[in-house]
Parts: structure tokens; sequence; C-alpha cells
């Protein structure tokens, strides 16, 4: 079980047009456990919502947890809550810090960001300039009032550089892609945070200027993570994109009972949602995970697999590939 | 070091792709302590190895003479470097042939060079990789304490398994089986459910902290913990076969174990036991040798019979529970490493 900790707001204030910032610290006002960039809190949210946010600002800060979140305008609930009613004062409940986001060892750093996928890479490139490794910083927004930690941002380096592009003046990154990234070499490490389309984009601009796999890290910065609330029970449909054989999933039936009830052979195991041998690529739709055995990064990626066992749907239909 | 092209060796007991990722890895052959100048032998998955030192350096070679092919395993020594029995070439220093006694006066062509892998001295073992890739070199497990100056280092000797190195290590990870396999030792029979506990995913495996009570003092001895007092069991799983395991004593009291199991062939396991530790330094060496072995012995026939002996990476092919979360984790990081779906033949 992961550890949870109970915080206070401390402030809340615009970062760029549209985003919030907000400081969490101890009520008591004691030291928050330590964080690396790249690292991730769970906050709980009224109404059994719970939400991740990377953690940004200075790492090395003891002075509480910031994180930034974007106004969405197809919020499930979590920025709007923050957006609408979260107010300085109030208590929450948050986990502790997780990083599956890592900065590895690196002889220098590219670090692309879009939109609000700046929180984690903001923190990465504070924790190389105290460290001393050189690093650029690019990062794309639609206008220049939409960027947060402008003016952090905007102060030099001594170790890095960071360039603000605009997609209204004609600097998407479809057309403005840095001369960074034409150069791969062994020791550079690309961190990338940002919607799926632009990550999609950026890895396979690098995988074919000849940047190794390995060398490329990422993390969806939207994980499509809900907690499972009751009402999510729903009955949806379940097809198969190989056959398009749809059936329905009532409320009180697994995925795995309508498939096997219909002649479908499951690969299951454990039938408890711990193993993973269900695992099923989702071709349509939206997951509603609830096995433990797939990572955060896993559920939030951009290859989502559903486990048919204990998982559910958000969406009403949700398409397979499994073999019929 | 020469480079050389990898290939699995002749009547190799691996799939040839599950081999060339293996032996892409670091493994241990030795402890540095057996090495000597004398010409010391190990098997690495299925490749005879030749282990020597010279001026300090450890030398790991293929156990083949250049020239006509007789394991120099059979040879013996002298102050400049191992000798073959066959015709008495001599190789020293990064195994280059230094003496040709058949024709002493003519150059020595690099064709008679042992075919020789890089080694790294760590934890008191030798390591080896036998397919270095260059662009993308793999990690050498990492140890905690090891090198703190506060804890006493302890090599038991290597303990040999007729089985495969992924069960072995899996084993290790498994904390459903210390009351079953391991009361006599250490566990306690009466204590056998797992408390829950989630592994995290690390860039070199995963980490899993497990807090139970089970006691880790060894049955008969003393039980100096507090009343009610909660052991932390922290693994770290460094893919494909190390694996340490530091368990919090109470107080500032810490014992690490690292497994480190040696893929000799699929079907025989080699593993090697360095332990730290920062109490009981009054303990006889030898003492603890001999608990760690009764250890060991419990878990061999297990780990010997268990069928398929190979490790189906494929979850459907074995029930899982609960307490398997860390197998689970172990079967699915090396399924992230490409091994094959049912791995090793």
């Amino acid at each position: 079980m992961r550890n949870t900790l109970e915080v206070m707001v401390e402030g809340i204030w615009r970062q760029g047009e549209g985003n919030l910032a907000v400081r969490l610290t101890a009520p008591d006002g004691a030291a928050l456990p330590g964080w690396s960039p790249g690292a991730h809190i769970d906050v709980h949210l009224p109404g059994g919502l719970v939400r991740q946010y990377s953690l940004t600002g200075n790492p090395a800060s003891r002075r509480g947890y910031l994180i930034c979140v974007a106004r969405d305008p197809d919020s499930r609930g979590g920025s709007r809550y923050i957006h609408e009613s979260l107010r300085p004062g109030q208590r929450l409940t948050i986990s502790t810090p997780r990083n599956l986001f890592p900065l590895e060892k690196a002889d220098r750093v590219v670090l692309m960001a879009a939109g609000i996928g700046i929180t984690p890479l903001y923190a990465m490139a504070r924790r190389l300039e105290d460290a001393g490794v050189p690093f650029t910083l690019h990062y794309y927004v639609r206008h220049p009032e939409q960027a947060a930690f402008r003016y952090q941002l905007g102060h030099p380096f001594r170790f890095g550089d960071c360039t603000i592009y605009h997609s209204s003046a004609g600097e998407s990154p479809r057309h403005a892609l840095p001369e960074a990234l034409t150069r791969p070499a062994t020791g550079t490490r690309l961190y990338l945070c940002g919607p799926d389309g632009f990550m999609d984009h950026v890895r396979q601009s690098a995988l074919t200027r000849g940047w190794s796999p390995e060398n490329i890290h990422s993390e969806a910065f939207q994980p499509p993570a809900p907690s499972a609330p009751a009402s999510s029970d729903n009955a949806f449909t379940v097809t198969l994109a190989s056959t398009g054989q749809r059936w329905p999933v009532a409320a009180d039936q697994t995925i795995a009972r309508v498939l096997l009830d219909n002649g479908i052979d499951v690969p299951l195991s454990c039938e408890m949602g711990i193993c993973g041998a269900c695992l099923t690529p989702v071709t349509e739709g939206t997951v509603d995970h609830r096995d433990s055995v797939q990572s955060a990064a896993e559920k939030s990626g951009p290859r989502q697999q559903v486990a048919l066992c204990c998982s559910r749907s958000l969406t009403e239909n949700l398409t397979i590939s499994l073999a019929p | 070091m020469k480079a050389h092209r990898p290939t699995p060796p002749a009547h190799c007991s691996f799939d040839p792709e599950d081999w060339l990722r293996l032996a892409r890895c670091w493994h241990p052959v030795a402890r540095a302590c057996d090495v000597d100048n004398k010409p010391h032998k190990a098997v690495l998955l299925d490749e005879p190895l030749v282990l020597y030192r010279i001026n300090g350096q450890a030398v790991v070679a293929r156990d083949v003479c250049p020239h006509r092919g007789v394991p120099l395993t059979l040879g013996f020594h002298d102050e400049a470097g191992i000798i073959c029995p066959y015709h008495g070439l001599r190789f020293g220093e990064d195994g280059r042939c230094n003496r040709i006694p058949a024709s002493p006066d003519q150059p020595i062509p690099a064709k008679l060079n042992l075919m020789t892998f890089p080694v790294e001295e760590r934890y008191g073992l030798v390591w080896t990789c036998l397919a270095p890739d260059t662009d993308n070199p793999a990690p050498l497990p990492t140890m905690p304490r090891w090198h703190d100056a506060a804890f006493q280092q302890i090599n038991c000797p290597p303990f040999d398994v007729n089985g495969f190195a992924g069960r072995q290590v899996e084993g290790f990870l498994d904390v459903a089986h210390f009351a079953w396999v391991h009361s006599a030792t250490f566990a306690d029979p009466d204590n056998s459910q797992v408390p829950d506990y989630s592994p995290q995913e690390t860039d070199y495996g995963f980490t899993a902290d497990y807090w139970s009570t089970v006691s880790n003092y060894p049955s008969g001895a003393e039980d100096r913990a507090p009343p009610d007092f909660r052991w932390l069991r922290r693994f770290e799983m460094h893919l494909p076969f190390t694996a340490t395991l530091t368990v919090h004593f109470p107080g500032e009291d810490r014992l690490v174990i690292m497994n480190a199991a040696s893929p000799v062939s699929a079907r025989k396991t080699r593993m090697f036991a360095p332990i730290a530790r920062n109490f009981d330094l009054h303990i006889p060496v030898g003492e603890v040798h001999a608990f760690n072995l009764r250890v060991f012995e419990e878990d061999r026939l297990m780990v010997e019979t268990q069928r398929p002996e190979k490790l189906p990476l494929d979850l459907t092919l074995e029930a899982h529970i609960p307490a398997d979360r860390s197998s689970i984790a172990y079967r699915r990081g090396l399924k992230k490493m490409g091994f094959g779906e049912f791995f090793l033949v």
C-alpha cells in the first residue's frame, strides 16, 4: 500500500493562462518526504477522485510540494475541482511521491515539454542546473501567455538554455523541432512530457534521426487513472477487434466471464488482477483499470492493456484485440 | 579485450536468442579469493572459461588454447602466465601469448592470444560478460552497504544447484515459502500469512518492501527484537539473475544478502552469496557460512524438483496468489527484456 500524507493548501496562484500552481505543506510545518524530478503524487479530491500530478519547482526545496494544474475543458472532475473549488488552508490527502520518470545519468540532456507537460521537466531543469549537467529545455505552448514558470525560465541558466515556442506564431513541434534533436549521442538523453500526439511525434522524429530508444524517456501527464468509484460499475459493451463481435457486460459481470460465456478463450490465471495473464491490448475506448499488476506508467501510457478478469470501461464500448 | 562475434557455444542448452540476451549481461563466475595465478575453471552459459590472475589482474578467457584447442584448465602456471599442457604455449596479461617454446624467436601472431572477456571485481566476486554491447552496456548489479566501513564482508562458498537460475532467484524473492521451508533455520511455522506488499519498477528491475512479523534471528537463538517488532525486508531485483535482500533488524542493525545466480547452463546454477552486516561481528565467519549453507540446502529440493525446469513467462501457465507479486514482477521484467515466452529450453 502506498503511504498517504495529510497536507494543507498553502497557496494557489496563476501560473500562466489557464494554469494554477498549488503549494502543499504539512499542516504542522514539518518537512515532507524528499523527492526527485519526475516524481508524482496522487491527490485525493472530494467525491473519491484521485488524480496524479507531477511535482515541480525546485527539488532541493523543503518548503513543501508544488504542483501545477492546467484547466482541462474535458475535465472528468479533477482539474475542474482544483480550478473552481480548492482554497488555501484546505486539507488534502496525498500519496508520498513516487518516481516512474527519473533522470538517468547523462552527459547532456534534452528536455521537451508541451503545455502543462512542463511540470516534471521544469524540476528536471532545476536539478540539472544544480548538478552542472548541460541541458536544453524546449517548451511548446500555443500562446506566450500560456507558458507556466515563464519568469523563472526567462532567467539565464549557467548550464542550460531554455527556448519557448509558440504554435500561434507557427512554431509548432511539427514545424520547429530543435536542432538538439538532430544530434543523437550515446551520453545524451531525451525527456518528453506533453500530450500523446506531441510525444509520439517527437519520439518518432528522434528515432528517425538515429536516437536509441533507450535514451528517450517519457511519461504521459494526463493519466486516465480513475480510482474506481462505485458509480462506474456501469454496463458497457466489449467488442472483439478481429471479428467485430460485440457483447454487453453487465454491472455484475467481468469482461472475462462474458467472453467465456460466449465461447471465447480467455488467458486467465489469478482472476484477481495481480498476475497480468489476461492483459489484452485495447484499440478503442478508455479502460477503468482495476488491476494491481500494471504500473501507473503502464496504466497511463499510450498503449493501453486491459486486465479482463477485473477491469471495466469508462466508455460505452471497449474494443480489444483478443484472438477469437 | 579482443573483439569477436558473440556465438552461442556448441551444445548450448539455451534458446540461441535468449543466450544472446543473457550474454550481454554481467554474471559472477568465481569468488575473487578463489582466483590466483593457477588456471581456475568456470562455466558460464555453457561456455567453459579459464580464470587466472597475473600481476593482481584477473583474466577471464575461453578455456580453449587457440593453437590446438586443449583446455588451459588442464595446464599449470609459472610467474609469467598459464601454460597449455600440449605444446607449452604460455598466456599472460590480457590473455596475450608470451611464449611459443617450439619457435622461440618468431614474433607472436595475434591469433595466438586467448579469447578474453571483460572483468569486473565487485562484492568479492569476479564478474564477466560474454557479449558486451558497447553501445548500450549492461549495468553491473549493486549491493547496499558492502563498501560501508561499519559493515563486515563475508562471502559464502559458491552453492551449486541442479536447476535453472530463474527458478532459483524467484525462490529467493518468494516470501510465502519461509514458514514451510525455512522453519528449521529462522522462520516461524505458525506465521505463514503473507502481508500485502507491492513491488515498484526501477530501471534495473524492481524493489519490494515487505513488512512482516517473521523474525530473522536463527531458530533457537535468543530473540532480541522488541515485542510487535515489524521486520522490513527490502528486496532489490537486478534483472536477470541477481537480487539483494536487506533485512532491517531492531535499531540500526542491518543484514544484506546478495543472491547472485550464475547460469552455468539452462539446468545448472552456481549461486554466489556475498553478505554484509554490522552486528554480531564476533560470530566466526565459518558459522555464518554454515548457517547460510543450511538455508540454501533447505531450498535445494524445491528448486531442483520444480517442473517445468524453466520459468514460464507466460503467466497463464502457472497459478498465482497475492503473495507472488514479486514473482509476477520478476517474470514481467524478464519478458520486457525480450526473453522467450517459455524461458529457456
